[in-house]
């Protein structure tokens, strides 16, 4: 019987979700429409379970013992103003909404300067004004995963974001989620649906940063969509706390020559789960994706990438790394999907990773799935301590061992880190991986603070 | 490459060349399978009672499993009762020489070009051949005897032999490994059986050619070779089915084990027939393929040229256990038509300092689908172990799919992996190239293919080699223009 549990590919959720489900419901008391688009959300979630590891998505990552136990729905808890200036990013011009356990908290926010170029709702606002507008889109999206489900049942707070036609913002928009908990493990479900119009162009700062020690589960849904000639760049810093799990779930649309560029920085946090799904659906459309990870102690991070190649003339290109010490555990598992017709597309795929544990995992999964011929696709896959050929290069220089090795690893997660749009995020992150590497490297002199915000 | 070409014209017009049948008198199991079917397969083979037993519990693990559905290959489900588990040329006793083998069955190892006599004196192979369920002749023996070498039939094995059989039987691929292996356990009626004493080096290669030749059947064989200390062997198989509007099932289980400094190279040139333009009939091809280096510095290569077949779907896998072992995986699939090819490998590291090599070759035209699929584990064991993989995917023709999923896992950090990968279509300008020199398209295509598999192909044994480069010529016909 034992045996039998094991292999099932999803387990029931705990009961208790259904009593938070309960009460949140209650407390809301939705009007019609709205309210049942999330009751719908919350059987889907019954339905689709807790994945397992037998499921292929999970196939690495254990998420049940994160996820699967009692938790209380997050309340915005008050943070000290001081604690946020290091992760305000973007410069003085930068709009920026900032969620306090996943609810929007306009009094640290910078909503000032924004115009008619940009409209931007919070979900709680939207709920009370446009009830069936967002009943729709928590229908629109159902990716068959349960914690997409969940999100859309327990969704009390987030962004509506829109760009009208031609809006083309200099300065950055951030959104700053900050997670924080007392004793008791707490969960919020914060999402946000952007929408650039026809050759509209953002640069998005996405900062998740996890303050105490207390367990913690964000479950974060992104909806993205780029209209024509739409150009997003879009900046995702994870500082996670050692005790909290984030689970951020993209769902985007790219049309006709639209571009996206995303980079995404983790350091930090025991579960850190991003899973996305892309989909070119218009000619010559341009997605880029990197990341680099450094899990440490008993940390995974799990890259979960689809891109759908629908329409012909596209590209993609995906280079996630990961640095990983101790017992970290760092998973890729990245698929390019050319679709029938999607001719001359051209779509790579890399995963680097430097293990450096003598009791960390790296699993890497790499895939390609193609159904039209005039393609150019590859992908490629590696996995090694450092280049001891290297080393020895630093060290015959007179460099220290423990120089030697924190300018390699330096330089390894440089190349993704390079890729961030905003400067002041670049600093940042810089500065959080520095940090991470160890600072015994004095060549290695992290950025002042003050620079960085 | 000038056989390529050459036979591409010579076949224009055929396709199957391999799909007659063979009338012979056959004994046969009415279809079902139960208890009693397993036993009286066992009964009717002589066997002693502790393979009885041993299949049974195959059986019932078999019947507690589930069939497998994370395969990327569609075919409707299959109703084990309606085939027969047992079909065998009927012959009272097995032949004593060759020349009483039943003229019936010579011809048709004839047509295949393996005339049995002349193989063993020209090309000095040694060759079992099974035919349907039966192993029907073993070329050579005596002189293997002589070096100690044992190459017979498993039946045969499981009389004269019963204590290597009982001792390495299922220690591979156990009974409950998968669905198909568990089945096979249950029912298998015959395969081959090696077993090559410490030190000595197999002075010929030793072949099996399999031929599924009745209606309703499936064949389920196993194969078992043992390479002792410090010794080599080099082992072929190739297959061949008849034309059927049906699909057969072909459920094979073979298990390799390389003790000390022992060296086992595979290689198999899969002809099985695929099926027609429309998709109909061909053979099923769902094997477990499996080498566990067992010994220091042992080494085993799988080499496969897969071109037949409705649906392959088998990953030949190396166990690499004893420290400083090698595992090596060559591979060219080539899919056509309606055919569908889920095929890689798995290199499991455990040993220090394993090493492993991994290259395939994904060739698809026509509807069909062909997927690599393959793992990599470096276990914590495994110090300084080393892999590299290699796989590349062709595409002819728009409405194919070329897929790939490697799996790579690795739990120590000395240890080094590298994958790579590409997809594309035959380049442009090589065709030009080929075209402005006067070559037909076809005979660039065969040509282009021909070089894209070098890597393979030069892997193969001489005799195999050049069957392996017509196949290929062959299975792509039709593909181009």
């Amino acid at each position: 019987m034992a045996e039998r549990i094991g292999r099932r590919r999803q387990i029931a959720p705990d009961p208790s979700f259904a009593a938070r489900f309960e009460e949140l419901t209650r407390r809301l008391s939705e009007p019609q429409p709205l309210a049942q688009a999330r009751a719908r959300a919350f059987a889907r979630f019954f339905e689709l379970g807790i994945p397992t590891r037998r499921d292929e998505a999970w196939k690495f990552t254990d998420v049940t013992r994160a996820v699967n136990r009692p938790m209380r729905l997050a309340e915005p808890r008050p943070v000290a103003v001081e604690l946020l200036a290091p992760y305000r990013l973007g410069g003085e011009q930068a709009h920026r909404l900032v969620f306090l356990n996943g609810r929007f908290a306009p009094e640290l926010s910078d909503c000032a300067r924004l115009d008619g170029r940009i409209t931007v709702t919070s979900l709680a606002e939207l709920a009370r004004t446009r009830p069936e507008l967002l009943a729709h889109s928590l229908d629109a999206l159902d990716d068959g995963r349960s914690f997409t489900a969940l999100n859309a049942a327990l969704v009390e707070d987030g962004a509506w974001i829109e760009l009208a036609a031609g809006s083309q913002l200099a300065e950055p928009l951030q959104l700053l989620f900050i997670t924080s908990g007392r004793e008791e493990a707490v969960m919020a479900h914060p999402r946000c649906i952007l929408r650039l119009g026809p050759a509209c162009a953002l640069t998005l700062i996405e900062t998740h940063v996890g303050l105490g020690e207390a367990a913690a589960l964000t479950n974060l849904v992104v909806q993205l969509s780029l209209a024509e000639g739409a150009f997003l760049a879009h900046d995702r810093l994870a500082f996670a706390g050692a005790n909290q799990t984030l689970l951020a779930k993209l769902d985007g649309e790219l049309h006709a020559r639209s571009r996206y560029c995303q980079t995404t920085v983790v350091v930090g946090g025991a579960l850190v789960r991003t899973e996305q799904e892309l989909r070119i659906e218009g000619a010559e459309a341009e997605c880029l994706l990197a990341g680099v990870a450094l899990p440490r102690a008993h940390e995974t991070v799990d890259n979960f990438v689809r891109v759908h190649h629908r329409a012909g003339g596209s590209h993609s290109d995906q280079h996630f790394k990961s640095i990983v010490a101790d017992r970290g555990h760092h998973v890729f598992a990245g698929k390019i999907i050319v679709h029938p017709g999607a001719q001359k597309t051209n779509a790579y795929q890399k995963n680097d990773n430097l293990l450096l544990g003598d009791n960390a995992e790296v699993d890497t999964k790499p895939e390609l799935e193609i159904y039209a011929d005039d393609v150019k696709c590859s992908h490629g896959a590696t996995c090694s301590d450092l280049d001891a050929s290297a080393l020895f290069y630093l060290r015959a220089r007179g460099l220290d061992l423990e120089t030697s090795r924190a300018l390699l690893m330096h330089a390894f997660a440089r190349e993704v880190i390079d890729r961030l749009r905003d400067e002041s995020a670049r600093a940042l992150a810089e500065r959080m991986v520095t940090a991470r590497l160890g600072e015994r490297a004095p060549l290695l002199r992290a950025e002042p603070l003050e620079e960085a915000s | 490459m000038a056989t390529a070409i050459e036979t591409v014209r010579e076949v224009t017009a055929s396709e199957y060349k391999y799909g007659f049948t063979t009338p012979v008198e056959e004994e046969r199991f009415p279809p079902g399978l139960n208890e009693d079917v397993v036993r009286r397969l066992s009964e009717r083979k002589g066997e002693p009672a502790w393979l009885t037993e041993w299949r049974l519990a195959a059986f019932r693990r078999w019947q507690q499993m589930e069939m497998p559905d994370w395969q990327k290959v569609k075919f409707p489900p299959i109703d084990f009762q309606a085939i027969s588990y047992f079909a065998a040329p009927k012959q009272k006793v097995r032949p004593k020489s060759l020349d009483e083998i039943d003229p019936e069955i010579r011809r048709t190892y004839d047509k295949l070009g393996i005339p049995i006599r002349e193989q063993e004196i020209l090309a000095g192979v040694a060759v079992d051949y099974v035919f349907d369920s039966v192993s029907v002749a073993t070329t050579f023996k005596k002189k293997l005897e002589e070096l100690g070498i044992i190459f017979c039939s498993i039946s045969e094995a499981v009389r004269e032999h019963p204590e290597l059989v009982r001792k390495y039987l299922g220690s591979v691929v156990p009974p409950g490994d998968n669905f198909f292996a568990a089945l096979n356990s249950a029912v298998f009626s015959d395969g081959s059986f090696v077993y090559v004493p410490k030190g000595v080096r197999c002075p010929m290669e030793l072949s099996t050619y399999f031929r599924i030749n009745a209606a309703g059947t499936g064949q389920f064989e196993r194969t078992l070779i043992i390479a002792d200390e410090g010794s080599y062997v080099s082992y072929l198989e190739g297959c061949t089915a008849p034309m059927r509007d049906e699909h057969q099932l072909h459920a094979a289980v073979v298990e390799l084990i390389a003790l000390d400094d022992a060296e086992i190279k595979y290689s198999t040139v899969q002809n099985w027939y695929p099926g027609d333009k429309e998709g109909r009939g061909g053979i099923y091809n769902f094997v477990t393929k499996r080498g566990l280096c067992r010994g220091r510095r042992s080494k085993i290569s799988w080499t496969q040229v897969e071109t037949g077949s409705a649906i392959t779907w088998k990953y030949p896998s190396c166990i690499l256990q004893g420290d400083d072992s090698v595992g090596e995986f060559y591979s060219v699939a080539v899919t056509n038509h309606h055919q569908q090819a889920d095929t890689g490998t798995k290199m499991i590291h455990i040993g220090k300092r394993t090493r492993s090599r991994i290259v395939s070759k994904g060739i698809a035209a026509g509807r069909s689908d062909n997927t690599y699929r393959g793992l990599v584990r470096v276990l914590k064991s495994a110090e300084g172990a080393r892999n590299h993989t290699q796989c590349d995917s062709l595409l002819i023709g728009e409405h194919c799919g070329a897929h790939t999923i490697p799996y790579i896992e690795v739990a120590n950090r000395s240890a080094r992996c590298e994958h790579e990968a590409t997809t594309s279509k035959i380049s442009e300008d090589q065709l030009f190239y080929c075209r402005q020199r006067g070559i037909s398209e076809e005979d660039a295509v065969a040509l282009i293919v021909n070089g894209f598999c070098r890597e393979v192909m030069n892997e193969l044994p001489m005799e195999f080699a050049v069957e392996a480069k017509k196949l290929l010529g062959i299975s792509l016909e039709g593909s181009v223009g």
